[in-house]
């Protein structure tokens, strides 16, 4: 299967803290994957270091057949990668459209992806005239993902999108994510095991700024030894 | 609606007992007075409000506390009086400066040129230091010798308050026509050229980690061969160009100054950004040592070429009218004679500082606002101010919009300056009082609020003004025979206090953002 992103061994350092020390992961084309772990083991940092937000001090990152570790974000988010953050990071004083808008890579970028936006999240397009800080929680992350759809990105890194939801919403958003993976390559960060389980086809546990285990999505569910060991629920 | 002033009602109570201490402050005096002194307030305010804009802009965005800020706002001020006053030496300047600057103009181009090749590193690292060296020693050496008319601050015939006084008179002394005689004209272009070219490789040799296989264009070199025509007319049409601003009618060299002062402080931004801001970002401290050095530089540097005495920058016959029909009564009455002074009310009013000052602070304050809500730069300025790293992630490049913004502030400043030029005339300290204002109103305002600038900026011009006017006219103590006149020292004190005031009531400023 060909390989879209492909991590290998990156080290990457906050500060002075050597927060990664050997993350690998290897996400195939067209897949979802969702990278699991306890808090703090570095799954953010480890998306954060795809996107050049924090750089990988070792180790190389390969995107479509090109090394990216080192280049600025912007150069990376240009080469079609959305990104989804934690805590959403909706800009709180543009309005819902403005929030979009801004995502433009290309000008008509909006114009064009919205119908197929609104038509995932309906509850945006009354919002359209808002500002950013007036949504909920759930419509906070729907802008968010919408956002990393305005452009034409081919891979999505969605950090948390289940955190802090209700029940309800949690449901639309696994659907709207499952809607996304048939275009677009999905790497996810998911605290919640039964929603990573039931989206992703693929896992990397990391641990302690290492990734320990990966594999397919399906062999995980039933090894409930390793659940326990690494994730700490059953 | 209800909620909006639940939500709001500390400000709206605060708001409302500064207009009732406006209204009281304009019962007091008589109906001319109360006219000039809020056109004065206003003047005051525009001018505070040029660089508490520009302040605010680069501190949402960028973090950057621009102490330098109020020394640029001076710069911008004596390099438009230059233009206006000696419209020679900026000519003779024009190709000296568009040279030096040309190899900036290319700093998209050479991450591209391959590194040259050398067996060492520690060659690696000594070749950025030497293009640079090479590059100083041919400035010094060319520079110094180059023809540039200007004045002398040594001699009192010669200096700069001979030549505005002059001026102002209207009998402009005969400018020196350009000769070379200390050095050839080709090797000092050429000399200016290479030096230029290789002191700002030499710079983007420094912290090159990786190789970005990024394209030129023909883009690249707009910048580049605009600043060579730039140079090349300067140098052969020198005398030609000196005489057609020389001859122009005030009007259109003021205009002309504004635009010089403007683009200036705005390219001065823009190298301060790029060059020393940008290595500091991680560095606060660092950032509050560097441009508070860099304002006392700055005003060295100003008292160096221009001198420590103050001068004045004569107003431009639009607004500077005499005759019988002066003062104006009415606008067309203005209109026809350019009167400097009209009158309101029975006051006189002068026209530039009472009347143009505050338009030119409105207009700007609708343009700046315009950018920031309906252009997508102003877009991104807004949401880079929320979250920098959310908009670099969304694939634009922030570091470019925040030297765009440095710019723009700096820009300001520097409009503040040669607008108040003819106001507040020049001097060495004008920009830390008008900073210091600056600082207060942002604080009364809201540090990163855009309209909080403004509103800030107006409070302090009023407060500042009706002290000032009350200071001669007395304030009764009511119930007493006590005429209470405030002192001079009052003035900045009143803005301090009011500071102090709201900062206590609402510790964001007036329309600041709670945290």
């Amino acid at each position: 299967m060909e390989t879209i992103l492909d991590v290998q061994n990156i080290h990457t350092f906050i500060g002075q803290y050597h927060i990664l020390q050997g993350v690998d992961v290897r996400v195939p084309k067209g897949s979802i994957i969702a990278l699991l772990g306890r808090n703090g083991a570095g799954k953010t940092t480890t998306l954060k270091s795809i996107l050049g937000l924090t750089s990988p001090r070792e180790g190389k990152v390969i995107y479509e057949g090109r090394e990216i570790q080192g280049m600025r974000s912007f150069e990376i988010a240009s080469l079609g990668i959305g990104f989804v953050p934690e805590h959403r990071a909706i800009f709180r004083d543009l309005t819902v459209e403005e929030n979009l808008r801004i995502a433009e890579r290309v000008k008509g970028d909006y114009t064009r992806k919205r119908d197929f936006i609104f038509d995932l999240f309906p509850d945006l397009k009354r919002l359209i005239t808002l500002p950013g800080a007036s949504l909920s929680g759930g419509q906070q992350q729907m802008l968010a993902i919408a956002r990393a759809l305005v452009a034409d990105n081919h891979l999505l890194l969605i950090d948390e999108p289940s955190e802090g939801l209700a029940p309800v919403i949690i449901e639309h958003m696994m659907k709207a994510i499952q809607l996304l993976s048939k275009d677009s390559t999905i790497v996810l960060v998911e605290q919640n095991f039964l929603v990573a389980s039931q989206l992703a086809e693929y896992y990397v546990i990391i641990e302690e700024g290492r990734s320990v285990k990966s594999g397919a999505m399906k062999d995980l569910v039933d090894d409930k030894a390793t659940i326990h060991r690494y994730l700490g629920a059953a | 609606m209800n909620t909006f002033i639940r939500k709001n009602l500390t400000l709206l109570i605060t708001l409302a007992v500064l207009t009732a201490l406006f209204i009281a402050a304009a019962q007091g005096m008589e109906d001319k007075d109360f006219v000039i002194t809020l056109l004065r307030g206003l003047s005051v305010g525009s001018v505070t409000f040029l660089v508490a804009s520009g302040f605010s802009l680069i501190f949402g965005l960028l973090d950057v506390l621009n102490l330098a800020h109020g020394t640029l706002f001076m710069i911008g001020a004596y390099i438009g009086w230059t233009v206006y006053v000696r419209p020679d030496t900026f000519v003779d300047l024009l190709t000296p400066l568009a040279l030096t600057l040309s190899g900036f103009a290319l700093r998209d181009v050479y991450p591209l040129l391959s590194p040259p090749r050398l067996a060492s590193a520690r060659m690696k690292r000594i070749l950025p230091w030497a293009l640079i060296l090479v590059s100083v020693l041919l400035f010094g050496v060319i520079l110094p010798r180059y023809p540039i008319a200007i004045w002398n601050v040594e001699n009192y015939a010669q200096s700069p308050v001979t030549y505005a006084f002059m001026t102002d008179q209207g009998t402009r002394l005969p400018f020196p026509a350009m000769t070379f005689d200390k050095i050839s004209p080709i090797l000092a272009i050429v000399g200016l050229l290479i030096a230029s070219l290789v002191g700002t490789y030499g710079l983007s040799l420094f912290g090159k980690d990786t190789q970005h296989a990024t394209r030129w264009s023909w883009k690249s070199f707009i910048g580049f061969a605009l600043l060579l025509i730039i140079a090349l007319i300067g140098f052969l049409f020198n005398n030609a160009l000196t005489q057609f601003l020389a001859n122009l009618n005030s009007n259109w060299l003021f205009f002309i100054a504004v635009v010089v002062a403007v683009s200036s402080g705005a390219g001065l931004g823009a190298l301060m950004e790029a060059t020393l801001i940008r290595p500091l970002y991680s560095r606060p401290i660092y950032q509050l040592m560097l441009t508070l050095g860099l304002s006392a530089i700055g005003i060295e540097m100003v008292r160096a070429i221009w001198g420590r005495p103050e001068f004045v920058m004569p107003k431009p016959a639009f607004f500077d009218g005499a005759g019988e029909a002066c003062p104006a009564t009415t606008f067309a009455d203005w209109w026809a004679n350019h009167c400097s002074t009209i009158l309101l009310l029975d006051g006189r009013v002068r026209v530039y500082n009472e009347i143009f000052i505050p338009l030119v602070g409105i207009v700007v304050l609708i343009a700046v606002w315009m950018l920031l809500q309906r252009t997508r730069l102003g877009m991104v300025i807004r949401a880079g101010v929320q979250d920098r790293e959310m908009v670099e992630a969304l694939g634009i490049n922030v570091r470019r919009v925040f030297t765009m913004v440095f710019s723009l502030g700096v820009g300001l400043a520097a409009l503040g300056g040669i607008l108040a030029a003819p106001s507040m005339g020049l001097s060495n300290t004008m920009g830390e009082s008008l900073f210091l204002n600056a600082l207060i109103a942002l604080a009364i305002g809201g540090l990163t609020n855009y309209p909080g600038a403004a509103l800030g900026s107006v409070l302090v011009g009023l407060i500042q003004q009706f002290i000032i006017k009350y200071g001669q006219i007395g304030i009764p103590i009511p119930f007493t025979e006590i005429i209470f006149k405030p002192t001079p020292p009052l003035v900045p004190a009143s803005t301090v206090l009011l500071m102090v005031i709201i900062l206590l009531i609402l510790p964001n400023g007036l329309l600041g953002k709670k945290e």
